[in-house]
């Protein structure tokens, strides 16, 4: 695995809609941008060699990682792959979409649900919004939110932007009824 | 009349860390290898719906030396600590319903600057960058070494970007800093120049 650079995001949100947040709500990424594994190789069918070359070592990189910019226990979590124009999506989703990558993440945040994620192709200086879910029941309404990300040089052609996301909470102000409460 | 005690907390929306840290750079790993950061603090603007004749030092002082240790402190806990910071700048992006004179007010005063090179334990006047505009435009903040500002190895940008700031009664105020030179900072220094002038480059004008 080649990385050209690694970039950590920590928001902190101490008021929403007006009011104050206390304690300020965290959400932290930390991306790797990556040279994407299949680059300059054509169609590759099988793609599992790059995988297995790849995805264990990026989540292995990237969940410690996350998990201390966060600074407390992460609630909610998500994932990204960002292809640069050269690649294919599938190479991001070979990369962020095995076991391989995501144990890692489950495995420190103590979590048990599958990760959300985004995967796209894209230019350099690409807005993206990785979307987070509660980490051990998905269905939780309140923790359903998404953060937004901008690598000013990344992803290259042939790079790939991969991130994983952690928040300490749900939304700001979450304030909608359960989801069993319309059942 | 000096300014009565504020929080930041009475101002602030929210504060944005972005690092980026190069492991490898067209090719290569760093020789000298350098982490970046932004701090970016989003707060309402204290002078809304103030006309071009309102003073400007009193709010500041009440609300710059906050936000010079607020983002100071990230940065050193980011990059750790000043005595690992080499290099610095400073920006502020204003809502659209403020004027740049706001952000000047929030960084160009010593409220700002003189906290914010104190923390980073600096000597250098501070390069900066300012606009107006809306939520989730970046801006490329410069920075330059903190003791001696003319060492061109030093020379080096990082873009700053809020996705949604600063809404129109906000400013965006940021510091940005570097603990290292460019990844492969090689186009010499004012100790290694020739001389160049017009005359002395006819060969090249020829």
């Amino acid at each position: 695995m080649k990385i050209r650079k690694v970039v950590t995001v920590i928001e902190e949100i101490s008021q929403e809609g007006g009011r104050a947040v206390s304690p300020a709500a965290r959400v932290a990424i930390v991306a790797a941008v990556i040279e994407n594994p299949w680059a300059g190789q054509g169609f590759v069918e099988d793609l599992s060699a790059g995988i297995d070359a790849t995805a264990s070592d990026l989540g292995a990189l990237l969940a410690p990682a996350v998990l201390a910019a966060l600074g407390t226990p992460a609630e909610a979590y998500g994932k990204a792959a960002i292809v640069g124009l050269n690649g294919e999506v599938e190479h991001g989703s070979a990369l962020i979409h095995t076991l391989k990558f995501g144990d890692h993440f489950r495995k420190a945040a103590n979590a048990t649900t599958l990760l959300p994620a985004v995967e796209k192709r894209a230019t350099a200086g690409t807005i993206f919004d990785i979307p987070l879910k509660h980490i051990t029941d998905a269905t939780i309404r309140s923790h359903h939110q998404s953060v937004e990300v901008r690598i000013d040089d990344a992803p290259h052609a042939d790079e790939i932007i991969v991130a994983l996301a952690a928040a300490s909470q749900g939304r700001p102000q979450q304030r909608l009824a359960a989801l069993s409460t319309e059942q | 009349m000096a300014a009565t005690a504020t929080k930041l907390s009475d101002w602030l929306r929210k504060i944005v860390l972005y690092q980026e840290d190069v492991k490898d750079e067209h090719g290569a790993p760093p020789a000298v290898p350098a982490v970046r950061a932004t701090v970016a603090a989003v707060i309402r603007n204290p002078w809304l719906g103030t006309g071009p004749g309102e003073v400007l030092a009193g709010q500041a002082e009440a609300v710059a030396p906050h936000l010079a240790r607020a983002l100071s402190d990230r940065l050193k806990a980011a990059l750790g600590g000043a005595e690992e910071i080499e290099a610095f700048g400073k920006a502020a992006i204003v809502g659209t319903a403020g004027e740049i004179e706001h952000g000047g007010a929030l960084i160009h005063t010593p409220y700002f600057g003189n906290l914010f090179r104190e923390f980073l334990e600096g000597e250098s006047i501070i390069c900066f960058a300012d606009s107006r505009s809306d939520a989730g435009q970046a801006l490329i903040v410069p920075m330059w070494h903190k003791h001696a500002p003319a060492t061109r190895s030093h020379y080096q940008t990082i873009a700053a970007r809020v996705s949604d700031g600063p809404r129109p009664d906000e400013i965006v105020v940021i510091a940005a800093a570097s603990t290292g030179p460019r990844p492969h900072a090689r186009i010499g220094d004012r100790k290694t120049d020739q001389v160049v002038t017009a005359e002395k480059l006819e060969h090249v004008f020829a």
